[in-house]
């Protein structure tokens, strides 16, 4: 390779490069160390050398066999990404595909409405959701319906048929921020389809579902699959707005909590062991590789990728 | 194909860095890998002190020794001032954060104060040498202090003197965090500190040094709604009376409720805090005769007996309908307190301080206009009759808890000052005279008054006692006690609050710390606590029996290594015994 091949190879990789070392491997680098000392506290200072060899992927080893809620937040984070996942790229497709056919004007207003729960302080969102699906007569949706007479009493929705009230409550509360993702990566990805091949469709009379299958859904292809990798892993390790209405009681205690969380939950306690937090993570990681690499097979990019034989 | 081995490659190469770190790691500790629970036990880490008497800098050999601490204030703080000012410090500046409800702002305003005064002393012996305190922020959550000052003190970017519950000690004494002031408050143990209630010296002392000065504390009385049990046609200063002597239980106490319920008096029997366990509800496992020492001071102790029995009320009062099923998710404004100021509950768990935010706050809705409103003071008395914490069963004695806030001073206190590292000792020493000046008998009577706390010394009590003082606090005559802009900072809280009831509240409730706990300073406390409150939070909804939320707790600290290296759990589920 020349010189000045490699020179111009740097210039436009160099940039990014950096991004990704120093955003994502260098981060992973710290945790993958501090996962193996007893760093707790944020006390750096004392723990950054205090080598405790496995003592803390073996405290979440014991942790998953003997703690009571590991099987069901295991099966809560399944179903929550599951189906979030789904809501989030169909929700995401659906908006996108609509607000590309509305007028512009009423599009914009349209999108930024979605993007609201977005922009929102995480607390101040979950605290909206705490007061809606509160279990008293307080809660905005007892009060809905009660004064609609379809309920008399008050419901705990998330104590509701367990463990279906808190799943509800957990993949629509969650589900309503990421759909928001979607729709913005798609609208712009229908946005930049050449309008020639819109209007060749038309003139050929294509009508609006013929548009969508044979147009735009082929051009989202990369969309489709890189939001759904990005949704998926995000989804696997967020608990922000799950922790608040965990904290505060809106969901179930055993249902309401998925692997993240219980990862939270115990190494942030009151001592704050950012050693097994660290070892948590990193296994995440390994996670969110294997699934994103299953997740890539499926999605078909290796097909992709494949350099085409030429136009017919 | 080769996309296919492209995307195995990368995968097998993050797994293999991954695998070399760790081995890397593994292999600078020459393989040794100590098991959890062999893990020595790290004594708390020694906090960084100076010689008493620091060597002055060679160029500058005249200048003053420190001299040792006397035990009065004027004395230090101009011994102290003229050592500071013979390396050309004029001006020092400390940082304060502090929290708790809007009528604890003494919390952060104390040492503003003292501050104030402790310059006073230095103008009037002719110092140059002057104190700034900055407030960092006065917050509304209890924690947020401790968890802030936890997190940026790895940082040096923490508060110099934090206002926070006592029960943070362990945590960061065991890190270093905090400035060890043994030998100071020996140094003033019978000037200055000398009418400390002696009780509080326990909540201030981890492994036998002597970690903050103790800023205010409570007890948690069982508050009884007089109209309710009137109703229902019983004497409440007689119940009162008779839970104080043990002859009324948690027994006669579910009895009453469930009578207060079926004749219609009241929609609920009994309701307590939401959200977690610590510290009001503990008191159940006192009251059952729970206790978290034994023989061994390392460890903490979990009594199963007391445990179970704790979780078998709680499921018994949800199961009856006379504690809500969703109590620990009750909303504190707009549902817990103005339930129980309307008189919809016939007891409430509660503290003391509820007596006066109760006259701060609008809960109670005026039967006449429908608005929102506080209570005064008389309406208050008139609503409620309190005793203590009713004994679990007969034979055991009646409980309260008091959980004391206290002054903790950083280990790095005065870091932003100029020479820190060689004046260091000087500067320690000022943040102890601010906390020391902060507890001055006026202004812990003061904020005793205002905020509805019990005092930490005798001093105090007996000022709160004083007619004259009294008046002042209530026509807003603060500038007697206290700098312009501390008055003015609480002159409207002081005119609501210091009513000649409400220091009769106080003083008749002070007997209660006679028959107080004091959670322990361990560091197993609190992720235990929080195991608790989940173990509430299920037998209350039904999810769980008293047995298997038992079984619950002890499986959540068996899942732990760490914690279950330093709990040692007692007992058994008791065979045969029910509630009600």
């Amino acid at each position: 390779m020349s010189k000045t091949r490699i020179l111009t190879l740097a210039f436009f990789l160099g940039p990014a490069t950096a991004l990704v070392v120093f955003f994502f491997v260098f981060p992973l680098i710290l945790t993958i160390y501090i996962s193996f000392t007893d760093m707790r506290n944020w006390n750096v200072e004392r723990y950054a050398n205090d080598i405790v060899g496995l003592k803390n992927y073996e405290a979440l080893v014991h942790l998953s066999r003997y703690d009571p809620k590991f099987e069901s937040a295991v099966i809560t984070t399944i179903v929550f990404v599951t189906v979030t996942l789904f809501i989030n790229v169909v929700g995401g497709l659906t908006l996108a595909i609509l607000t590309y056919f509305l007028e512009e004007r009423v599009s914009l207003s349209f999108r930024l409405l979605w993007l609201l729960p977005r922009m929102t302080p995480v607390a101040v969102y979950s605290l909206l959701w705490y007061y809606f699906f509160h279990s008293s007569n307080i809660g905005t949706l007892n009060r809905i319906f009660m004064s609609l007479g379809i309920i008399e009493e008050p419901i705990a929705w998330g104590s509701y048929n367990l463990p279906l009230g808190t799943w509800a409550i957990l993949i629509f509360v969650n589900g309503l921020v990421g759909v928001s993702f979607g729709m913005i990566i798609f609208y712009s990805a229908i946005r930049s389809i050449p309008w020639e091949y819109i209007a060749a469709a038309r003139v050929d009379g294509a009508g609006n579902l013929t548009l969508i299958r044979s147009i735009i859904l082929p051009q989202l292809r990369w969309h489709i699959m890189f939001v759904t990798v990005w949704q998926m892993l995000s989804l696997l390790t967020t608990y922000a707005h799950i922790f608040l209405l965990y904290e505060w009681g809106t969901i179930d205690r055993i249902w309401g909590q998925t692997w993240s969380l219980l990862v939270f939950t115990t190494a942030f306690g009151d001592i704050k062991r950012q050693g097994l937090a660290a070892a948590a993570a990193t296994v995440l990681v390994v996670i969110g590789i294997v699934l994103g690499l299953i997740a890539l097979r499926l999605l078909g990019f290796q097909r992709m990728m494949t350099i085409p034989r030429g136009e017919i | 194909m080769a996309q296919n081995r492209q995307l195995l490659l990368i995968a097998v190469g993050i797994v293999a860095i991954i695998i070399v770190i760790g081995a890397i790691i593994l292999a600078t500790r020459g393989g040794e890998q100590p098991a959890p629970e062999e893990a020595p036990e790290t004594p708390p880490a020694e906090t960084p002190r100076e010689e008493a008497t620091p060597t002055p800098r060679e160029e500058a050999p005249a200048k003053p020794e420190l001299k040792p601490l006397t035990g009065n204030v004027e004395e230090d703080i101009v011994n102290i001032a003229k050592y500071l000012e013979a390396f050309g410090v004029k001006e020092v500046t400390y940082k304060v954060h502090g929290a708790g409800d809007p009528n604890s702002i003494m919390r952060v305003y104390g040492v503003v104060e003292a501050a104030a005064r402790l310059n006073k002393i230095l103008e009037e012996n002719g110092m140059d040498l002057r104190i700034n305190v900055e407030i960092v922020d006065f917050s509304a959550r209890a924690d947020e202090p401790a968890e802030r000052f936890q997190q940026s003190f790895p940082l040096r970017q923490e508060a110099d003197i934090i206002a926070v519950s006592f029960r943070w000690i362990a945590t960061f004494a065991e890190e270093g965090y905090l400035l060890d002031i043994t030998e100071y408050v020996n140094a003033y143990k019978n000037t200055e500190l000398a009418d400390y209630f002696e009780s509080l010296w326990a909540s201030v002392t981890y492994k036998g040094r002597i970690y903050a000065l103790p800023q205010d504390t409570e007890a948690r009385p069982l508050y009884i709604i007089r109209a309710v049990l009137e109703c229902a046609g019983y004497d409440p200063d007689d119940v009162a009376r008779r839970i104080d002597a043990g002859e009324i239980t948690w027994r006669e106490i579910f009895q009453i409720a469930e009578d207060v319920k079926e004749k219609g008096c009241a929609e609920w029997g009994v309701l307590h805090r939401k959200g977690t366990a610590h510290p009001d509800l503990v008191q159940f496992y006192y009251a059952f005769g729970g206790s978290f020492t034994g023989p061994d001071p390392e460890k903490l102790y979990l009594d199963v007996d007391a445990l179970y029995k704790w979780l078998a009320v709680e499921y018994a009062l949800a199961r009856a309908g006379l504690t809500p099923e969703n109590m620990m998710e009750w909303d504190w404004g707009k549902q817990i307190h103005p339930t129980v100021v309307n008189g919809n509950t016939a007891f409430w768990i509660g503290g003391v301080w509820h007596w006066t935010e109760w006259q701060t706050k609008k809960y109670f809705t005026d039967p006449q206009t429908g608005e929102l409103r506080s209570l005064t003071p008389e309406e208050v008395k008139e609503k409620f009759a309190y005793s203590l914490f009713p004994a679990g069963e007969p034979g055991l004695k009646p409980v309260t808890l008091s959980q004391p806030f206290v002054w903790m001073i950083s280990a790095n206190a005065g870091k932003f000052n100029p020479n820190y590292e060689e004046l260091k000792e000087a500067y320690h020493r000022i943040a102890f005279l601010l906390i020391v000046k902060a507890n001055d008998p006026d202004l812990v009577a003061i904020h005793s008054i205002v905020s509805a706390h019990i005092p930490i010394r005798q001093k105090a009590a007996e000022l709160m006692e004083d007619p004259e003082f009294l008046n002042k606090l209530a026509t807003g005559n603060l500038d007697m006690f206290v700098s312009k802009e501390v008055a003015n900072a609480f002159v409207e809280i002081a005119k609501k609050t210091a009513h000649p009831i409400n220091i009769e509240f106080l003083k008749n409730t002070a007997y209660m710390l006679e028959y107080t706990n004091i959670t322990p300073l361990h560091p197993a406390y609190q992720p235990l606590a929080d195991i608790f409150k989940e173990a509430v939070d299920f037998v209350l909804k039904g999810q769980m029996t008293p047995e298997e939320a038992t079984e619950y707790v002890l499986q959540k600290i068996r899942a732990d290594p760490e914690l279950a290296a330093m709990i040692e759990v007692r007992g058994e589920i008791p065979q045969g015994w029910s509630f009600p």
